[in-house]
């Protein structure tokens, strides 16, 4: 049985005013793919952003790779270095090229030396296809190449487990594929990725489960076909109905 | 116009003084203004009520009282003596230093969320994100404000007149007053400072597109 890469145990996050997790369990085996959907303020994003330790959970814990990193005394910075995170307004430094935004992390985190990171940084930009942008600057690229940049940046750091944060949804729809063709690409070589997103087609090819949340719960989770043919849930299956029929007519 | 050559030597002088009390005055402010935004920012409460004591006191106060309170009441109470030129450099350091944490913390808030999170997600400490990609972007935008505040402080130092400093104004009066040539002698000096601001100015405009970064508008 393949390792378990990423995990969370009763996982709730309070805000002030809001609970946008309420005691959440998960767990992404290695090459594995999850795909998590749901309504617009369901709590989708706190969930991700706990799981990649961008903000700290209330209560439960997160493990990546056995280890707990929700103790007091973890070293963050070095736990995040190995974790990629894709946002959704995709957010590259606006004053470095697509290869500086690549490069920053394999310069100032891993301390590579020049050359090497240059070498590192441009075989990641290959791999989005974004070699020959790499001398621009964000603010010069379409959304979808931006976003390529973002795929690109997280995969130069070598994570064993990419988070992706509604990664096409601040897209216009043309550029949507290209996004999602980058991520099919990485999906077929195995990486193990944790995935929000609403491309139900998309879903369905890449992911070997779906999640549905609703209200900071998990409402459903089972293989793409299941939410195709029959959601056992009443919301899930009104949810996927309207995102189907959404795309449908486009 | 023979008296204008005969006063040349001072003029110049003095000159060279308002010179390098503003250029000092603007870049030790600029060096020390970067860590009190920083520590506005991120350094917890305490520390940034110091800061806000500070800047309002520097804000708050007349430039000449400031420089008084060097001047006369700071050695009186050491009792030391300090000269006119160095407590011009300090008084317009640290009064320069609160109006360009202003503009900094400004221009930090604006770039600091998104740009915070994602430099922290590909593993960098705080303090790095802060150095290689808060700072860099903060610093571009606040170049405008930059030459505002370069253009205020070059005539204040005029105000070192009160503690009996020689700048170009002072330079002037005593031309004026020995000469009689009040209008010319005015006249003369204005034009100096007009010049010597329009290039400055000039060239921090040339410094800020040179380093805009390609394609993005920015508003500070
Ligand atoms: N930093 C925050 N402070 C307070 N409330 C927040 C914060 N971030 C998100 N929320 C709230 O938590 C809820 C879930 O938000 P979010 O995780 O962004 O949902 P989703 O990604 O599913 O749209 C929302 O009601 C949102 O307003
Ligand atoms: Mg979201």
């Amino acid at each position: 049985m393949a390792d378990t890469v990423m995990e969370c145990r009763n996982l709730w996050k309070i805000y002030e005013k809001i609970t946008a997790v309420k005691d959440v369990s998960l767990e992404i085996k290695e090459g594995e793919i999850k795909l998590l959907f749901g309504p617009s303020g369901s709590g989708k994003s706190t969930l991700a952003r706990c799981l990649a330790l961008l903000t700290t959970p209330t209560k439960g814990d997160v493990f990546h790779r056995g280890e707990c990193l929700t103790r007091p005394g973890v070293n963050l910075n070095k736990a995040r270095a190995r974790i990629g995170f894709v946002f959704q307004h995709i957010w590259l430094f606006h004053h470095l090229t697509a290869l500086g935004n690549v490069e920053l992390g394999l310069r100032r985190v891993l301390k590579l030396p020049k050359k090497e990171a240059r070498e590192r940084a441009t075989k990641a930009l290959r791999e989005v296809k974004m070699e020959e942008w790499a001398n621009h600057y964000p603010a010069q690229l379409s959304g979808g190449q931006q976003q390529r940049v973002g795929i690109a940046r997280a995969l130069a750091m070598d994570p064993y487990i990419i988070i992706l944060d509604e990664p096409t949804s601040a897209l216009d729809p043309e550029l949507i594929g290209e996004v999602t063709d980058t991520l099919r690409a990485l999906a077929k070589k195995g990486t193990t990725m944790f995935i929000i997103s609403h491309e139900m087609q998309f879903a369905r090819e890449v992911a070997d489960e779906m999640i549905f949340f609703n209200q900071g719960m998990i409402v459903e989770e089972g293989p793409p076909e299941r939410f195709f043919t029959k959601p056992s849930s009443d919301r899930a299956k009104r949810f996927m109905e309207r995102l189907i029929k959404r795309t449908t007519k486009e | 116009m023979d008296f204008i050559i005969e006063f040349l030597p001072r003029i110049f002088d003095g000159f060279l003084v308002t010179i390098q009390v503003t250029f000092f005055g603007v870049i030790m402010g600029l060096a020390l203004a970067i860590p009190l935004a920083i520590g506005d920012l991120y350094g917890g409460k305490i520390v940034s009520t110091i800061i806000k004591f500070y800047v309002e006191f520097f804000r708050g106060s007349a430039l000449v009282a400031q420089l008084f309170i060097f001047y006369f009441s700071i050695p009186t109470l050491l009792n030391i003596r300090i000269d006119w030129f160095t407590v011009g450099l300090v008084a317009f350091t640290l009064n320069s230093a609160a109006y360009q944490k202003g503009y900094i913390k400004g221009a930090m808030e604006s770039v600091y969320e998104d740009q915070m999170t994602a430099a922290l997600s590909i593993g960098l400490s705080k303090v790095q994100a802060i150095i290689y990609v808060v700072l860099p972007q903060s610093l571009r935008i606040v170049i405008p404000a930059w030459s505002n505040e370069f253009c205020s402080l070059a005539k204040s130092t005029a105000a070192l007149l009160t503690i009996g400093g020689k700048d170009l104004t002072a330079a002037g009066r005593t031309m004026a007053s020995q000469t009689w040539r009040i209008l010319e002698s005015y006249t003369f000096i204005a034009l100096i400072y007009f010049l010597w601001i329009t290039t400055v100015m000039k060239a921090l405009d040339i410094l800020y597109n040179k380093v805009k970064i390609p394609g993005l508008e920015v508003s500070a």
